[in-house]
């Protein structure tokens, strides 16, 4: 009969010396960080700093083009020459008939020659000749901008009638659909860079997995469960993540500094405390993803051990 | 009178390496709890594959192995983690992690099944008392003779109380007086009731510590007897 040799009761639990800081393997033990980990910090942290320059640059051109989007009007001319009354009349309902257009105004041309002349910054033009060879102006007020068949109706509406469209107050009024574009490729480019970033981390988890093959392997002997060998480089790798996320987060300060009273001039107040999280548990995921890949070709290697 | 089924039961069993190798042809052999077995033959005859079968390392390719209560052909992954778990291995090279302690090295079986730190010390330094190491808990492996390094891999095998140790040439690089050391620790643990299957070339240890010798050649079982002892009705 096999006797149980350690099985008595434990004597009172020993101190472990100061100097000794024993570190154990496995399950939720941090393992060591060296200068591969410092290096994939620093990497991760530029790439994340990247992404966050991007997201601000994305909060701060939302503001700056919601600042003035609302006060765009839409301006469509007619030529005089050949146009009755009727035609502009007719013009003007058609175009008041657009859904999305809030209200139509015929400028007065004493009011277009006078605009004309401060925009001329006195040029010294005879105002009421002026506003004889000046276009029958329209100016109209948008309700929704971001209507998707908003500008070709005006325009359909204006080429019926001869008249012109002034393109480019259209292309300021549709800077919502540039700015939505930006947002797809902050995603794109963000996607890019996490992708990039877990590729980092599961290359430098992989040189310590190597480093620490034998003792893998020998606790897949003893008889150690898949995830106790894993969870300390998915700590590492979340570790490792965060880190850096909080670093890249850190050093957006300064260039929000340093850009602050440009934007203060456009009214643009960028808010950097919200990328914290996001920095923070983005960096977090990518690293625990790039531990994951990592060790599921070690472990799957041991399983046969 | 009941018999008690043996710890380790063989029959027809054949290992073959996806390699097309034959490490292992027709073993029938059974090994009750308590004994101590010498495995034996030349290089290649198929012990350190037949001891890899007994851990779950391979699995046989046919016939039959019972280890513990263990079909070891059918076993999934957690029956053959729970085998390891009670299944001391001592290696040759003895594999200590150079870069962690006496006793980190000693408390991670203990470790793998969910110790914590502080109870830990007191059961590792009682292991390492009984191998004569007990003032060497916070060195490095690297600090210690060949002798002293084996004695923690005996330790480290033992750390967990299993019901078997399996040990691969554990004498192959120490010398003549060392390895009887060695073999004093084994032999004392063999006493206490754990089964001790050793594979060695060292046959002048069979004389100074006797015990079952398992013969194979060309993965054959060749001769089954006793050391120092009449031979066996096997």
């Amino acid at each position: 009969m096999k006797q149980r040799l350690f099985h008595k009761r434990e004597p009172g639990r020993e101190q472990i010396p100061e100097q000794m800081n024993p570190r154990l393997p496995g399950g939720f033990h941090l393992p060591p960080f060296g200068v591969h980990q410092l290096l994939a910090v620093i990497i991760v942290c530029i790439a994340l700093w990247a992404i966050g320059v991007i997201w601000l640059s994305m909060q701060a051109a939302s503001q700056w083009v919601g600042s003035w989007q609302d006060d765009i009007r839409i301006h469509v001319y007619l030529d005089p020459q050949g146009a009755d009354k009727g035609r502009e009349t007719a013009l003007k309902q058609q175009l008041a008939e657009i859904d999305q257009i809030a209200s139509v105004r015929r400028i007065p041309p004493e009011e277009a020659a006078r605009w004309m002349q401060q925009w001329l910054k006195d040029a010294a033009l005879s105002e009421h000749e002026l506003a004889a060879r000046l276009p029958i102006t329209f100016e109209l007020t948008l309700s929704d901008q971001e209507s998707e068949f908003l500008f070709d109706d005006i325009r359909d509406v204006a080429e019926a009638a001869g008249a012109q469209v002034n393109e480019d107050e259209v292309g300021l009024a549709q800077a919502h659909h540039w700015i939505a574009q930006a947002d797809y490729l902050a995603w794109f480019a963000s996607l890019i860079l996490a992708l990039a970033m877990a590729l980092i981390i599961s290359n430098t988890l992989r040189m310590t997995l190597l480093a620490r093959a034998d003792e893998i392997h020998l606790m897949r002997l003893m008889g150690a469960k898949e995830w106790f060998v894993r969870m300390p480089f998915i700590l590492e790798g979340m570790v490792l993540g965060a880190g850096a996320g909080v670093a890249a987060w850190l050093l957006l300060w300064p260039m929000v500094w340093v850009t602050g009273g440009w934007f203060a001039a456009m009214e643009i107040d960028v808010n950097n405390w919200l990328l914290l999280l996001p920095l923070l548990f983005g960096g977090a995921l990518v690293g625990a993803l790039g531990a994951l890949v990592a060790t599921a070709n070690v472990v799957a290697s041991e399983a046969g051990s | 009178m009941s018999v008690a089924l043996p710890q380790i039961h063989m029959q027809q069993l054949m290992l073959r390496y996806p390699t097309g190798k034959t490490a292992i042809s027709g073993v029938t052999l059974d090994i009750p709890q308590g004994q101590f077995v010498y495995l034996v033959g030349e290089s290649g005859a198929g012990k350190s594959s037949l001891m890899r079968m007994l851990y779950g390392g391979v699995r046989p390719s046919s016939g039959r192995l019972m280890v513990q209560g263990s079909d070891m052909r059918r076993a999934g992954d957690a029956k053959v983690r729970e085998l390891r778990r009670h299944t001391g291995i001592i290696f040759q090279d003895h594999r200590l992690l150079f870069a962690r302690t006496v006793f980190e090295n000693v408390a991670l079986p203990l470790r793998v099944q969910g110790w914590k730190t502080e109870r830990l010390v007191p059961r590792v330094r009682k292991v390492l008392a009984y191998v004569g190491l007990a003032d060497r808990l916070w060195s490095y492996p690297e600090a210690l003779s060949g002798g002293e390094q084996q004695r923690v891999a005996i330790a480290r095998a033992m750390t967990a109380n299993p019901a078997m140790i399996i040990a691969d040439e554990p004498t192959g690089n120490l010398d003549i007086d060392t390895a009887r050391r060695v073999l004093d620790y084994l032999t004392d643990l063999n006493r206490q009731g754990t089964t001790i299957i050793m594979a060695t070339h060292d046959l002048h240890l069979l004389e100074s510590h006797p015990g079952r010798v398992v013969e194979l050649h060309a993965g054959r079982l060749i001769a089954d007897s006793y050391s120092a002892q009449p031979k066996s009705d096997t």
